[in-house]
């Protein structure tokens, strides 16, 4: 017992001193980029079918040289609080390396402060959800440095909906009938001839 | 002919044992006479039952038996949890919440609480071979059911369906006593239940290969999910054609003599589920499998997700890691029965007692750190350990369920069995539905529940052989093993002598006094039967 309770010390002061990995945060970033997306008002984005034009550009307001050490801007599809709710496998966290908010790649270019534009067609993986569009700006080291989104800072204008593909097909919906009634007919079929033949053997 | 242990149905003897768990084969036993005329690969008794349990053998019919039984199982299992380690790729695709997500894995084992009572008088009406293919083969369709799932509601109504099949535990069990002497009956029917509780870790790790086999031909994520499940269901359908094809009922293969058997119950329901709920201990033990079967389906059910989200590995690679807690099934669960009768030679029922609580606190206490972990290895470390604490204290229970009641054994083996699946239930609804915590603090909290839930074991007393805490009557003659197993029997069925079964145990389980029972007189050259 005193094994196992020097085991459980143990333990439990491992966990706690276990180093929490420490990355970028997002509070720390700028919001130096402008983002801005072609959805429409209500349309909804169908997966598989849909796409969206992406423009992104770099804000002059800010000091000169802020974009120096920009090398890449990486654009994410980014859930909206409205799908984050009840699902915390999409919660957003201020450590960039933990957050989840933004699951999905759009598209990976090299910076350059204007004239960025790319058509995404939605694809069949996303999710049925609310979404927003940021843009992540990194240094050499791959690490962010800046960002932009299409919405603002509390993520509730500009949202677009995708309606993802349900993943059914008429092919399976068959394929599965078809097995099924092969097992109730098979299991009957069984029971009942194997009735019938002790009957005969009765008989006889 | 046959006396009530032998007699098909009576025989939720459960997977205990004294002996048993060293008792592979009872060929020698000179009180078991060998039926020399029957013509079977193994020695049998007059019932023609194997007195031998040779693992590896596919003897016909008896160890064909055996394999067909626990592979049912297995496959039940594997297509209870096959949703599990998937969830992470179904929760995109039909938008689910984390209450739908729990509410799903609760529906997923509580179905069989149900199924579980039914499936008794079916095997008595039936015969165990159709019971079983009747349920793995009815229940086939619900698990090709899954392509057409496209909603929350949808998903939970299909996973309560499928939650049925578990139920092959029963006709499992059933099965093994009509094959298999009493005497051995305890390890038989612990191995099978142990390898089929595989399956729950077996799934964990097939699913997530399979849907990257089926990504890979080309499927989208949203379809390749679906058509990975085909494969379970596959399974049921085969494994009801071979329970059929090859199977038989008895040893002789003979149904209508089950059914003339079967037909005269041999004791009156309703006292026997009476002599059931009105024992305490019952209810303890109802609770103490909960805590220990019910969070072993609750963690099928979460952590390969948990892995997925907490430590951002790949599908199947959290599958993979999932698998290794349900696979310490084969032997974690035989180890906990083993320790139980090691503990029971030198310490009699206390010592199971407490073997018992120690095995369950000690998966407690794991699952608290397994919840706190935030690296991988710890994580993993604290994972299988809380899996051998949690399945041995599984076979540990039933180390003790024999002992509790010899008239109602079968019921109180039915409420043990249902406990553990509402234990399940009940942890999933308290503590992985809601947002409220994350599914590590779920975990942790549900640690101390085992461990808080594990305490009332040593209220479990019995007069004759103690307490863990408290030694037992120092009145010998009025509080004896008779005395507790014949006080199930009013003056009325005593007079009948419809007790001496009860008696004829209570001599054997004498046993249960540990190294004492050297001091009372047992009749030489007897080995106590082992139930």
């Amino acid at each position: 017992m005193a094994v196992v309770e020097g085991f459980l010390v143990a333990t439990l002061l491992l966990s706690c001193l276990a180093s929490t990995s420490y990355g970028v945060t997002f509070s720390s970033l700028q919001k130096t980029l402008v983002v801005s997306a072609s959805n429409q008002q209500g349309k909804v984005l169908k997966g598989g079918e849909g796409n969206i034009t992406i423009t992104w550009s770099y804000n002059n307001s800010f000091p000169a040289g802020t974009d120096s050490a920009y090398k890449t801007v990486k654009v994410k599809l980014c859930y909206a609080p409205i799908s984050q709710q009840d699902r915390a496998w999409r919660k957003t966290v201020d450590n960039l390396e933990k957050d989840k908010t933004c699951q999905h790649n759009i598209v990976s270019r090299p910076y350059s402060p204007s004239n960025n534009k790319f058509t995404w067609s939605v694809e069949r993986d996303v999710p049925t959800a609310t979404y927003f569009i940021r843009a992540y700006a990194y240094n050499s080291a791959d690490e962010e440095v800046a960002f932009g989104q299409n919405t603002d800072a509390h993520k509730t204008t500009n949202l677009f909906q995708v309606e993802a593909i349900s993943g059914r097909h008429a092919s399976l919906d068959i394929a599965s009938i078809c097995f099924s009634a092969f097992s109730i007919v098979s299991l009957f079929g069984f029971f009942f001839l194997e009735k019938r033949k002790a009957k005969s053997a009765e008989k006889k | 002919m046959a006396d009530e242990e032998n007699s098909p149905g009576s025989s939720m003897h459960g997977v205990t044992g004294k002996e048993q768990s060293f008792a592979f084969s009872v060929a020698a036993d000179p009180t078991i006479l060998t039926d020399s005329t029957a013509k079977f690969a193994l020695p049998v008794d007059s019932e023609h039952k194997s007195k031998v349990f040779k693992i590896l053998s596919f003897a016909n019919p008896h160890m064909r038996t055996f394999h067909l039984s626990w592979i049912s199982f297995f496959t039940c299992f594997v297509s209870t949890f096959a949703a599990a380690p998937l969830v992470p790729i179904i929760r995109d695709d039909l938008n689910l919440t984390k209450t739908d997500i729990g509410n799903a894995g609760i529906a997923s084992v509580s179905g069989s609480i149900f199924s579980r009572l039914v499936m008794g008088a079916a095997c008595d009406l039936l015969g165990p071979r159709y019971a079983c293919a009747f349920l793995i083969m009815l229940s086939a369709p619900t698990v090709f059911c899954m392509s057409f799932v496209s909603s929350a509601g949808g998903y939970i109504v299909v996973r309560f369906m499928i939650g049925f099949s578990l139920a092959t535990f029963v006709s499992c069990q059933y099965w093994m006593s009509t094959m298999f002497n009493s005497r051995i009956i305890g390890l038989v029917n612990g191995t099978a239940a142990g390898w089929g509780n595989m399956g729950g870790g077996a799934t964990q790790l097939l699913m997530p290969v399979l849907y990257e086999l089926i990504r890979r031909a080309g499927a989208t994520p949203f379809t390749a999910w679906r058509i990975a499940f085909f494969i379970p269901g596959w399974l049921h359908v085969i494994m009801g054609l071979l329970v059929l094809g090859l199977g038989q009922d008895l040893p002789d293969g003979n149904l209508s003599t089950l059914q003339k058997k079967g037909d005269v119950p041999k004791d009156q329901f309703s006292k026997v589920l009476w002599y059931a709920i009105t024992n305490y201990r019952t209810w303890i033990f109802v609770l103490l499998y909960g805590m220990s079967l019910g969070v072993e389906l609750t963690t099928d059910n979460v952590i390969a997700e948990y892995f997925f989200d907490r430590f951002d590995l790949k599908l199947h690679t959290a599958g993979t890691i999932a698998a290794t807690f349900g696979m310490a099934n084969m032997v974690s669960r035989p180890f906990g029965g083993l320790m139980s009768d090691i503990a029971a030679r030198r310490f009699g029922m206390r010592g199971r007692l407490w073997n018992l609580w120690i095995l369950q606190t000690a998966g407690g206490i794991f699952c608290i750190c397994l919840g706190r972990a935030n690296t991988l290895p710890l994580s993993i470390t604290s994972m299988i350990l809380f899996s051998i604490g949690a399945q041995a204290a599984c076979g540990a229970t039933f180390g003790i369920i024999p002992f509790l009641s010899r008239r109602s054994l079968g019921v109180i083996s039915g409420l043990t069995g249902a406990g553990g699946n509402f234990g399940s239930g009940l942890t999933q609804l308290l503590f992985f539905t809601s947002s409220k915590y994350s599914t590590a603090t779920g975990l942790s909290l549900m640690g101390i529940m085992i461990v808080a839930c594990t305490i009332p074991v040593t209220l479990v007393h019995f007069p004759q052989w103690g307490s863990m805490f408290l030694p037992p009557s120092k009145d010998a003659s009025k509080f004896n093993e008779e005395s507790y197993y014949g006080s199930e029997w009013n003056e009325e069925e005593k007079e009948k002598g419809l007790h001496h079964g009860s008696l004829k145990f209570a001599e054997n389980s004498r046993s249960e006094r540990g190294r004492r029972v050297l001091s009372v007189s047992t009749p030489p050259n007897s080995t106590p039967p082992c139930v």
